[in-house]
């Protein structure tokens, strides 16, 4: 079943590719996925300053510049929070929760707004934000694909960072659609061999696996096993004899 | 000990576990390695299914690289996937037999010196939420008894993962699920980092991880968490 959605998924990214911008695509994806009136992805974790990575629509660009302008919103939280944030009747809510927002996200026209944390076990990279036009919660259904979306997002963030080019990616996202235990251990060493954060690492090793043609996760056995490792003095990778892999 | 007892004792050690805070993960390592001991099985892991409804690893009796394989494989297919789909228990299949129905999962397993699977399904209010699989090397049958202790030790986990049990709400559920698979991730992330920083194996770091966390009275997670954001150094661990 979370195949199928997937693979709903990766049809609806090549579709949107051939007409959106780079990222622009994935918003889409999002709004369409969740049949929800807009959406968009903020960059940046807790404390940080965050920037607007993409959005569905002009209304979800006026949200988002919103948020990102105040410092607060569905989005703002869920880059800090374990798990999903809403405000299913934003027109009637408790203002002491987004006191700036609230009322100029009404003003836009938003009636309910989630926010979903986008992130790689400790690395936060951001969040999904949707919102609605009229008042009401998620069905389990939407719940369900926004979380899954949610975490293709987060594959997506990080090939983007690696180079993968925007044309490829639901081709790149769908040979690895499911990461592997092995992609974070690796991640975990790469970090303490390179003495970079395991988010740096994460991208580090993607590029590489990129650039040598090789599924990440054969690449992440392979750093696991010590067969290849990262010289921090080089900047370059090397198998166990020393020489550049 | 005798069985009856030693699921007796596993039950009061989780119970004292669940009472405040405590760390999903760190328990269900410890029911999976209880279960070894009371089952006549060699290895028991606990997958989870996510809130978009994908199976994932989240606790093992071990954390050798074959078993986490095995429970990588059933992301795709395996036991747990068909006991998860269809919410029933599958009980002595014997793997010789289950190359067709498990074309990568089975021939990996048999490789790894294990004759037969079992998988039952973690259930809570109609909802199934994982499943529990247990792995057999000796030929032979588990019995009824057997199989209605793992049910037993499947249902104490199911509420192992319910911190929040006053709401059983949708929503609640979905955000302790996502924080036990996420929770997963940061240990694996922190794995790697002690394994690297103090040349050991991925066993040994975990270990070390788990008793630096009961020392100081801390939960697993938490540990994970000082690792990867560098507030505690993989060295200063206690061994």
């Amino acid at each position: 079943m979370v195949t199928d959605r997937l693979m709903t998924i990766f049809e609806l990214l090549a579709q949107h590719e051939r007409t959106r911008a780079e990222g622009g695509a994935l918003c889409s994806v999002a709004a369409d996925l969740t049949d929800l009136s807009g959406a968009g992805i903020v960059l940046g974790s807790a404390g940080r300053a965050m920037t607007t990575f993409c959005t569905s629509t002009d209304a979800a660009r006026s949200l988002m510049d919103i948020e990102t302008m105040l410092g607060e919103g569905p989005g703002v939280d869920a880059c800090s929070s374990e798990g999903a944030v809403d405000e299913v009747n934003l027109p009637t809510a408790h203002m002491a929760r987004w006191l700036a927002y609230t009322p100029l996200a009404v003003s836009a026209g938003a009636g309910a707004v989630f926010g979903f944390p986008v992130r790689i076990g400790a690395v936060r990279l951001g969040a999904l934000s949707l919102f609605r036009n009229e008042p009401g919660t998620l069905t389990e259904s939407q719940a369900s694909d926004a979380y899954l979306m949610s975490s293709v997002i987060a594959r997506a963030i990080l090939s983007f960072q690696a180079g993968a080019s925007p044309g490829t990616l639901a081709a790149e996202l769908e040979r690895e659609a499911t990461f592997d235990f092995s992609v974070h251990q690796a991640a975990g060493m790469v970090a303490v061999q390179g003495s970079m954060s395991v988010g740096d690492a994460l991208v580090a090793l993607r590029a590489h696996a990129f650039a040598i043609g090789i599924p990440l996760s054969q690449l992440a056995i392979s750093i696991v096993v010590r067969d290849i490792y990262f010289d921090p003095i080089s900047g370059t990778w090397r198998d166990n004899l020393g020489s550049e892999s | 000990m005798a069985r009856e007892s030693l699921l007796i004792a596993t039950i009061v050690e989780l119970a004292d576990n669940l009472v405040d805070d405590f760390d999903v993960i760190d328990v269900l390592t410890v029911l999976s390695l209880r279960c070894v001991g009371a089952i006549d099985v060699d290895a028991v892991g606990i997958m989870l299914a996510s809130p978009s409804g994908e199976l994932q690893f989240v606790a093992s009796s071990s954390e050798s690289m074959r078993i986490l394989e095995l429970f990588q494989i059933q992301v795709d297919e395996g036991p747990c996937v068909d006991c998860f789909r269809d919410g029933t228990a599958i009980v002595n299949r014997d793997l010789a037999d289950s190359y067709d129905q498990w074309p990568v999962f089975a021939p990996r397993a048999i490789a790894h010196g294990f004759h037969s699977v079992h998988s039952l399904p973690m259930r809570l209010r109609g909802r199934t939420i994982g499943a529990l699989n247990l792995f057999r090397s000796k030929l032979g049958l588990l019995d009824e008894e057997d199989v209605a202790l793992a049910q037993g030790l499947a249902d104490v986990a199911t509420i192992a993962i319910l911190q929040h049990r006053t709401s059983l709400d949708a929503k609640v559920l979905n955000d302790q699920l996502s924080y036990a698979l996420n929770s997963r991730i940061i240990i694996e992330q922190a794995k790697g980092m002690v394994s690297q920083a103090t040349r050991t194996d991925m066993d040994h770091a975990f270990s070390r991880m788990r008793t630096h966390a009961r020392n100081h009275n801390l939960g697993l997670t938490e540990v994970a968490n000082m690792l990867v954001s560098n507030a505690l150094a993989a060295t200063d661990l206690d061994s």
